[in-house]
């Protein structure tokens, strides 16, 4: 049994094997974030349900709810019933907005989705750029300016670079769009297919909207990658220019390979822990989010978390973590995957 | 001191020394420097811009911005410092230990550190404040619980590669014990990357205590903080006052980027290839660490 299971695994293709090994992986993965974001509302010191009701709920209603909600069961019935209602996909009912949270999330997570995509688009952009120009050409002003960006961009808080660049380019130049939501308020939301404002506008053909909904991307966008970009940056920096200076390239240029072929072959073998650290990215940029949607009133993901803090909204807090822990997860499965599949050395 | 010496010869080192030596004056001699009291408000002097009786302007209660930045870096210095010495307090003998004994107990602590840094760290960090209460000491916490598996996974990948060096086996034949072989061979060996890990969590202890007041999941108004002096300037902004939240953020990036030329020092100083480079003087010896020299 066991040996032709191996041997039919022998025989799929190298990219098949790759996908399911870490298919298979992710399973635990997601059993243990369902433990932590379980136990996490278990931290809150008195009665879940008092926390629920409010204080002047009566002892009536306490336990009624205590009966309802399973919290006079065992702790690992409970979480097994947890267990099952994510699997439902039911995440409970926000206490604030008294809709259910999974609906409540699947609203707002395009918002999050797109503000995401670019701001990544532009991290990656800036940051391998700036880096292949700055180990390309050394010592000239692009490399003395990466010096100081990649030192500063560490160090700076991104609500604040956002807020800076809303006074700036918004309330002194006004060149920016004014900085409340994801499109002008006299403006209707393109009909969703994507959930893309800028996609779904083009879609409709609605070029006021796809206007509208660019602008008020550029400001948030912008932010996400002047602090994001850094780190990236400065990894992309050290990977490339250890390439740069290996002995193939030294030896392909010898031969007389045009540059445009050696940058080719040099990007490529820099790009497995390229990949990994965009894969990080994703992380720093949804916990970038919370703090920049808040900024821009998103109306995004990030701001029903920010909401859900202010009013001890604990299972809208709850849903909001687990779905950011299942999407950085599925984000770092997929890198993995790219991973491999860019680097034919690694044995699956 | 010689390693000292060679620190002073970078630009770098130099700037990351100032800040923290300002950084120090100013928790100490806090009440005496700052002009004002950081927590009164007067109602009559609100939103002043910056001038000479409030070199860096007022905020919206009236309360002085200067006085609130040097009052502020007691709070967000103590927070910072406090949460990573804890994880690394607790996370250093946990990364020993789960690197030298490879038993399903340390399995199990390595799939916990899986799935909590599944989370991003933020995210993670918001949720654990709102539901432990918003309070100094419970930042510092949230803060320590986040940084744990950092250190301990630093030091247990030193530990898995060292304990099987010879100068392991020989230190085991001439009959040490275990708390021996971990504590003073394999620890001093393995500390490195972990200390150059301190200065950086420190940086990010400081932007993550300052984004977590930001958004109303941290310290309380009228606590001095940088994060929530930002926030309390954030709706003004786009009315054009910007004193409110500029200066306290500028606090921020100086306070982040001392403790990462700090790190970076730190790092070049206990990388002996690179210290060598960076050494004309040959009156610098570089003593390797620990008693396996």
């Amino acid at each position: 049994m066991i040996i032709t299971f191996r041997r039919q695994w022998e025989v799929l293709p190298r990219s098949l094997q790759i996908i399911l090994g870490r298919l298979a992986l992710v399973v635990p993965q997601m059993f243990g974030v369902l433990l932590v974001t379980f136990f996490l509302i278990r931290l809150l010191p008195g009665d879940p349900a008092v926390l629920l009701l409010g204080n002047m709920a009566t002892p009536e209603a306490v336990e009624q709810l205590r009966d309802r909600l399973g919290l006079n069961d065992s702790i690992w019935t409970q979480f097994l019933v947890y267990c099952g209602n994510v699997l439902h996909g039911d995440l409970g009912v926000s206490i604030f907005t008294s809709n259910p949270v999974t609906v409540d999330l699947m609203e707002r997570g395009p918002a999050t989705i797109e503000l995401i995509f670019y701001g990544m688009i532009l991290t990656v952009v800036i940051g391998v750029a700036v880096a292949v120009i700055s180990v390309r050409k050394p010592g000239g002003t692009v490399d003395i300016v990466s010096r100081f960006y990649g030192l500063a961009a560490g160090a700076i808080p991104d609500f604040w670079i956002g807020l800076i660049l809303i006074y700036v380019f918004f309330t002194l130049l006004g060149w920016a769009a004014a900085p409340f939501g994801r499109i002008d308020v006299f403006l209707n939301a393109p009909p969703p297919v994507t959930g893309f404002y800028t996609i779904d506008a083009l879609l409709a053909g609605d070029f006021d909207a796809f206007r509208s909904a660019a602008g008020r991307l550029v400001l948030p966008v912008i932010t996400l990658a002047i602090v994001n970009a850094g780190g990236l940056m400065k990894m992309t920096q050290s990977v490339f220019s250890g390439v740069w200076e290996s002995d193939f390239v030294r030896h392909a240029r010898a031969c007389g390979v045009p540059e445009r072929v050696i940058m080719r072959a040099a990007l490529r073998n820099s790009l497995p822990p390229i990949i990994t650290m965009i894969g990080f990215l994703v992380g720093f940029l949804l916990g970038a989010a919370v703090l920049v949607e808040t900024i821009f009133s998103w109306g995004g993901l990030g701001q029903y978390a920010v909401q859900a803090v202010m009013n001890s909204d604990y299972p809208a807090l709850q849903g909001f973590i687990l779905v950011a822990a299942a999407f950085t997860l599925l984000v770092y499965l997929v890198v993995d995957i790219l991973y491999e599949l860019v680097d034919p050395r690694i044995k699956v | 001191m010689t390693s000292f010496g060679f620190a002073l010869r970078r630009p770098a080192a130099i700037i990351g020394l100032s800040l923290l030596f300002l950084q120090i004056v100013l928790i100490i001699f806090a009440p005496a420097v700052s002009p004002y009291s950081p927590t009164e408000a007067d109602p009559l002097a609100s939103l002043l811009p910056p001038s000479s009786t409030h070199w860096l302007g007022t905020d919206i209660s009236g309360m002085d911005i200067l006085s609130r930045i040097i009052f502020a870096t007691r709070i967000n210095l103590l927070i910072s410092i406090t949460s990573v010495a804890l994880a690394f307090v607790i996370g250093v003998p946990l990364g020993l230990l789960v690197g030298y004994y490879r038993g399903f107990l340390s399995g199990l602590i390595m799939r916990i550190f899986d799935f909590v840094q599944a989370f991003p760290i933020f995210v993670l960090g918001m949720a654990l404040v709102s539901v432990m209460g918003q309070e100094i000491w419970n930042v510092a916490t949230v803060l320590a619980v986040l940084f744990i598996p950092i250190f301990a996974r630093l030091i247990r990948a030193e530990v898995l590669s060292l304990r099987e060096r010879p100068f392991v086996a020989a230190a085991r034949c001439s009959g040490a014990t275990d708390v021996d072989i971990m504590f003073r061979h394999l620890l001093p060996n393995a500390l490195m990357p972990a200390m150059v890990q301190v200065s950086i969590s420190i940086g990010m202890a400081i932007l993550l205590t300052a984004g977590l007041s930001f958004i109303g999941a941290g310290v309380r108004m009228p606590t001095p903080e940088w994060g929530l002096m930002v926030s309390s300037g954030a709706q003004q902004m786009i009315l054009g006052v910007w004193w409110v939240s500029l200066f306290p953020g500028l606090a921020i990036v100086l306070a982040v980027l001392c403790f990462a030329l700090l790190g970076d020092v730190v790092r070049d100083l206990m990388d002996p290839m690179k210290a060598q480079q960076f050494a004309r003087d040959p009156e610098i010896d570089l003593q390797p660490i620990g008693d396996n020299r």
